[in-house]
C-alpha cells in the first residue's frame, strides 16, 4: 500500500517536474517561433493624432501587417509633447514584439539630445524595423499673400525678424528645425507658433489665417494646393516633388536648405531575433505594398523603404546633422 | 435644387436592404457601446473598424457614423438608470437624470433624452446639407484666442453650476484643473505631477476619473446610507414623458441644439464640452433654472440634445475641409482613408454619390435610434427591477471592466478606485463634482490655446481683446460672472421702487 503511494507521489513528482520544464524550456522558444501568437493583438503606437501623416501611413499599412503576421493589429495615438509621450510609451513596453511603433525624425532623434525635456529614452532604445517614407519640408503662404515668390517672403523675414508667425507642429518637430535650417542659412527669421497637437491643427489655424506662414510637409499641402487653399513657396528637397512638380526646389532659388521628416517603424530595444526578423518581413511588405503605395502618392508621400539596418544607420546620420542646429530650436526663456 | 436631387440620390443608396442592415447593425452596437461604463465612442469606432473592413466603401461608413452616434444615445441610458456615465459626452446628464429615476420618472428621462438626441442630430445633419460649406469655413474664423475665450466662457459657467456655495464650486473647479496638469507637459515636453511614475506620463484617464468620481462613489454612498440604488422600478405609465416636460424640454433641446451645432464645426472640440456648456446654459437660462439638480427634464434634454447635434454637426469639417475636428472624427477618418477616400472638398466631386449616402445615411440612422430606443426605454429601466445587491455587483463588474479596458491596464482600474474614494469625500464635504468634471475636460484645452495665442501675439494678451470674437466671448463670460451680482441688486431695486 505505502510503496505504491510512494511510487504514484514520485511518479506525480516527475510529471510536475517534468511539465514544468516543459513549459519553461517551451517559453523562450515560444516567444520568438510562435510569434505572434493567436489572438494576441500587436499595437502600433502612434506618438501623433489621428487624422497626420504619420497616422495615416500606419493605418495604411495595419491591415497589411493584420494578414501577413495572422492577428490583429491595432493603431493607438498617444499624442503630444512633440512625439515624447508616445516615444516614451513605445521604449517602456516590453520588447516583445506586441507593441511596436511608428517612429519619425527628427522628433524621435532630437527629443533625447536635449536635456531640458527630460525624455526617457535614446537613440538606443529603440530598435529601428524598417523606414517607411521621405516626406521633404515644404513653406507656403496664404493664396492672397503678397510674397509672390521664396526670395519674397524670405527677404521680408530678413528684414523684420520675427514679423511673420509660422506654424510648427511642436517644439523640436521637423516644420521647427527647417525654420531653424532657414534661419541658419538664409538669416530670415520667422517667429514660431507651436500646435503640439499635430498637423491637422496647424493646418486649420493655417486655413482661419491665424498663422501668416505654414510650415509643413509635401503631404500636408498636396490637398491645400489642389484646392488653392495654400501657395507653396519651396520645397526643401534636392529635385523637385512630384507631388508639387511646378513648384521651384530651395536650392533652385539659392538657398541651400534640405529638411524634411523621415518615417519609419521601431520595436523597444531588445527585440529576441526571430520576433524582429517577423516583424521586419511583414513591415517591408506592407510597406512595399503596391495599393499602400499608391495610396501614400496620393496623399503626396513617395515611398522609400530602408531594412531595419539601414534604416538605423540613417538615424546615427541624423542625429549628428541635428546636432549642428539643435541651439537654434532650445527653447530659450 | 441640385442639392436636393443629390441627397435624394443618396437616399436611394442608403436605403438598400444592406445598407440598411449595416445602419442597424451599427446603431445597436453603438448603443450597447455607449450604455457600458468606460468604452467610449473613440474605442468604440476604433475596435469596430477591423469589422468593417471588408465592406464596401458606403457600407463600412454608413456602420461606423451609426456607430458613432449610436454611443451618444446609449451612453444616457446608464447615466439615468444607475448615475454612471457610459461615456464622457454624458457624464453631465448623470445629475438631473438620475434624480429623474430616483423620482420614478426614469423612462420619460430616457425618451425625452432619446428624443433631444434624435432632434439635435437630425438638425446638425440638414445643417451639413444646407450649408455645409460656408459653415466649415466660419470653423476656422476660430482660431487659438477665440479658442481660448471659449474656454473662458465655459469656465465662468462654474460659476453657473455653483449651486449652494461659490467657494466649493471653485475648489472643485481647481481639483480638475489639477488632475488635467498630470502627464507630460504638451509643449515644452517636461513631466508634471508625475511623481516619477511612468503610468502617470499619460495623464490619468478621463474615464477612469469620471466613471470612479461619479460611479463608484455613488455606489459607495449609498452602502454607506444603506440605501439601494434603484428607488423605483418604474411603471409603464412612466414610461412616457408628461405633457408638462416635453412642453419645459422644448426650449432646453432648441438651446442643446445650438450649442452643440456651434461647438460641432469648431476643429479640437469634443462632446463632452458640448454637453457640459449645454448644461451651464440650462442652469443659466432656464426658466425652471432653481430644480436643475434635484431632477428637472431641462437638465437631461439639453445635454443630451447638445451631444448629438455635436456629433453630427462635426462630421461638417470633416466633409468640407477634411479636418477631423474630434478624436471620434479622427478615427472615423482613418477609415475613409483605408477605404480610399479623402474627406475634404473632393469627397464631394470625386465621390459625390458615396458623400450623398453618408449623408442620407446619418438621417436614417438617427430615426433608426429614436425607433430602436424608445420601445427599448421599458427594457432598459426593467434593470431597475433586478434586486439591488445584484444590480450593485453588476455595476460594479462593469466598471472594473470598463475602466480596465481603456488602455487595458490595471492601473487605470485603481485610478478609478481611487477616484471614487475621492468622489465619496467630495460628496461628504458638499463639494459638487460637476465644476471639477468641466475643469478637467476644459482645462488642457485652454492650456493648449492660451499657448498658441501667446506665441502668436509673441507674448501680448491684447490678442484676447483685439480680434473681435475673442473680445465677445470674453464679454460674454465676463457678464456670466457678473450676472450673479447684478441679480442680486435687482431684487433690493424692486423693493426700492415702490418706496419712493
Amino acid at each position: 500500500m505505502t510503496r505504491t503511494r510512494i511510487a504514484a507521489a514520485l511518479a506525480a513528482a516527475s510529471l510536475i517536474a517534468l511539465t514544468g520544464c516543459g513549459a519553461n524550456a517551451g517559453a523562450a522558444t515560444t516567444a520568438a517561433n510562435d510569434f505572434p501568437k493567436k489572438g494576441k493583438s500587436i499595437e502600433i503606437v502612434v506618438a501623433f493624432a489621428p487624422g497626420g501623416a504619420v497616422d495615416t501611413a500606419a493605418r495604411l499599412v495595419q491591415p497589411i501587417l493584420e494578414k501577413e503576421l495572422g492577428t490583429n493589429v491595432e493603431v493607438v495615438n498617444k499624442p503630444g509633447a512633440g512625439g515624447q509621450i508616445g516615444y516614451t510609451q513605445l521604449t517602456s513596453a516590453k520588447p516583445d514584439g506586441y507593441t511596436i511603433g511608428a517612429t519619425g525624425s527628427p522628433s524621435v532623434v532630437v527629443s533625447p539630445l536635449d536635456p531640458s525635456r527630460g525624455a526617457k529614452y535614446t537613440r538606443s532604445s529603440f530598435q529601428p524595423l524598417g523606414r517607411q517614407v521621405i516626406d521633404p519640408a515644404v513653406i507656403a503662404v496664404q493664396p492672397d499673400s503678397p510674397y509672390q515668390t521664396l526670395k519674397d517672403l524670405l527677404d521680408a523675414a530678413k528684414a523684420n525678424p520675427k514679423s511673420l508667425t509660422a506654424s510648427t507642429t511642436g517644439l523640436q518637430t521637423g516644420e521647427h528645425f527647417a525654420m531653424a535650417q532657414i534661419q541658419q542659412t538664409t538669416g530670415a527669421e520667422f517667429a514660431p507658433v507651436h500646435f503640439s497637437e499635430g498637423a491637422s491643427q496647424a493646418t486649420t489655424a493655417f486655413l482661419g489665417k491665424h498663422v501668416d506662414v505654414l510650415v509643413a510637409n509635401v503631404s500636408d499641402v498636396n490637398d491645400l494646393t489642389k484646392q488653392g487653399k495654400a501657395r507653396v513657396l519651396g520645397v526643401m528637397t534636392a529635385e523637385r516633388s512630384p507631388a508639387l512638380p511646378d513648384v521651384p526646389t530651395f536650392k533652385e532659388s539659392g538657398y541651400d536648405v534640405e529638411a524634411g521628416t523621415v518615417r519609419g517603424y521601431s520595436a523597444p530595444a531588445g527585440l529576441p531575433d526571430a520576433v524582429a526578423k517577423k516583424l521586419e518581413a511583414a513591415l517591408q511588405k506592407a510597406i512595399e505594398d503596391p495599393a499602400v503605395a499608391q495610396k501614400m502618392k496620393d496623399l503626396g508621400l513617395q515611398t522609400s523603404y530602408l531594412s531595419g539596418k539601414d534604416y538605423e544607420q540613417f538615424w546615427a546620420g541624423q542625429e549628428e546633422d541635428f546636432k549642428k542646429v539643435l541651439p537654434l530650436v532650445q527653447k530659450k526663456d | 435644387m441640385e442639392t436636393l436631387n443629390e441627397l435624394l440620390g443618396g437616399f436611394a443608396a442608403a436605403m438598400t436592404w444592406q445598407n440598411l442592415i449595416f445602419a442597424f447593425i451599427g446603431c445597436l452596437l453603438g448603443t450597447v457601446i455607449g450604455v457600458l461604463p468606460g468604452i467610449g465612442p473613440v474605442a468604440g469606432v476604433a475596435l469596430l473598424i477591423p469589422l468593417t473592413l471588408n465592406l464596401d466603401a458606403t457600407g463600412s461608413i454608413i456602420m461606423l457614423c451609426a456607430i458613432f452616434y449610436g454611443t451618444q444615445y446609449g451612453g444616457t441610458i446608464t447615466s439615468v438608470l444607475l448615475n454612471t456615465p457610459g461615456e464622457a459626452a454624458s457624464a453631465i446628464t448623470t445629475i438631473d437624470g438620475y434624480a429623474m429615476t430616483k423620482m420614478g420618472k426614469a423612462g420619460a428621462a430616457l425618451t425625452i433624452a432619446a428624443v433631444g438626441s434624435f432632434v439635435g442630430g437630425t438638425i446638425a445633419t440638414l445643417g451639413l446639407v444646407a450649408a455645409a460649406k460656408p459653415l466649415g469655413e466660419l470653423g476656422l474664423l476660430v482660431g487659438p484666442p477665440e479658442f481660448f475665450a471659449l474656454m473662458v466662457v465655459g469656465i465662468s459657467l462654474l460659476v453657473a453650476l455653483a449651486g449652494k456655495s461659490m467657494v466649493k464650486a471653485l475648489i472643485s473647479g481647481a481639483l480638475g484643473l489639477l488632475i488635467s496638469m498630470v502627464g507630460i507637459d504638451p509643449v515644452a515636453g517636461a513631466p508634471r505631477f508625475t511623481f516619477g511614475m511612468d503610468r502617470l506620463l499619460d495623464g490619468v484617464s478621463f474615464v477612469a476619473v469620471i466613471v470612479g468620481v461619479f460611479g463608484l462613489s455613488e455606489i459607495l454612498s449609498h452602502r454607506k446610507d444603506s440605501q439601494t440604488p434603484a428607488v423605483h422600478a418604474p411603471g409603464l405609465r412612466s414610461l412616457l414623458p408628461s405633457r408638462a416636460d416635453m412642453r419645459r424640454s422644448t426650449p432646453a433641446m432648441a438651446r442643446g441644439t445650438g450649442i452643440g451645432f456651434g461647438l460641432g464645426l469648431i476643429p479640437g472640440m469634443t462632446g463632452s464640452v458640448a454637453s457640459l456648456l449645454s448644461y451651464g446654459a440650462e442652469k443659466k437660462f432656464s426658466r425652471h433654472r432653481h430644480e436643475l439638480g434635484k431632477g428637472a427634464v431641462e437638465g437631461v434634454a439639453g445635454p443630451e440634445t447638445a451631444n448629438n447635434a455635436h456629433a453630427n454637426a462635426a462630421l461638417i469639417p470633416l466633409f468640407t475641409l477634411g479636418i477631423p475636428a474630434s478624436p471620434t472624427i479622427a478615427v472615423l477618418m482613418g477609415a475613409f482613408l483605408q477605404q480610399g477616400l479623402t474627406p475634404g472638398p473632393t469627397l464631394f466631386t470625386e465621390h459625390s454619390e458615396i458623400a450623398w449616402a453618408i449623408i442620407a445615411s446619418l438621417f436614417i440612422g438617427n430615426l433608426l435610434l429614436l425607433l430602436l430606443n424608445v420601445p427599448l426605454v421599458g427594457l432598459w429601466t426593467s434593470i431597475l427591477r433586478v434586486p439591488p445587491s445584484i444590480l450593485t455587483a453588476l455595476i460594479l463588474l462593469f466598471m472594473v471592466i470598463g475602466a480596465y479596458t481603456i488602455n487595458f491596464s490595471v492601473f487605470d482600474v485603481f485610478v478609478m478606485i481611487g477616484f471614487g474614494l475621492l468622489g465619496l469625500a467630495l460628496r461628504h464635504l458638499d463639494i459638487p463634482l460637476a465644476p471639477m468634471v468641466l475643469t478637467l475636460v476644459l482645462g488642457p484645452l485652454m492650456e493648449r490655446s492660451l499657448r498658441e495665442s501667446l506665441e502668436i501675439s509673441q507674448g501680448d494678451f491684447g490678442i484676447f481683446v483685439n480680434r473681435p470674437i475673442s473680445m465677445v466671448l470674453i464679454t460674454i463670460g465676463v457678464l456670466i460672472i457678473c450676472s450673479p451680482l447684478l441679480k442680486l441688486r435687482k431684487p433690493k431695486a424692486l423693493m426700492e421702487d415702490p418706496e419712493t
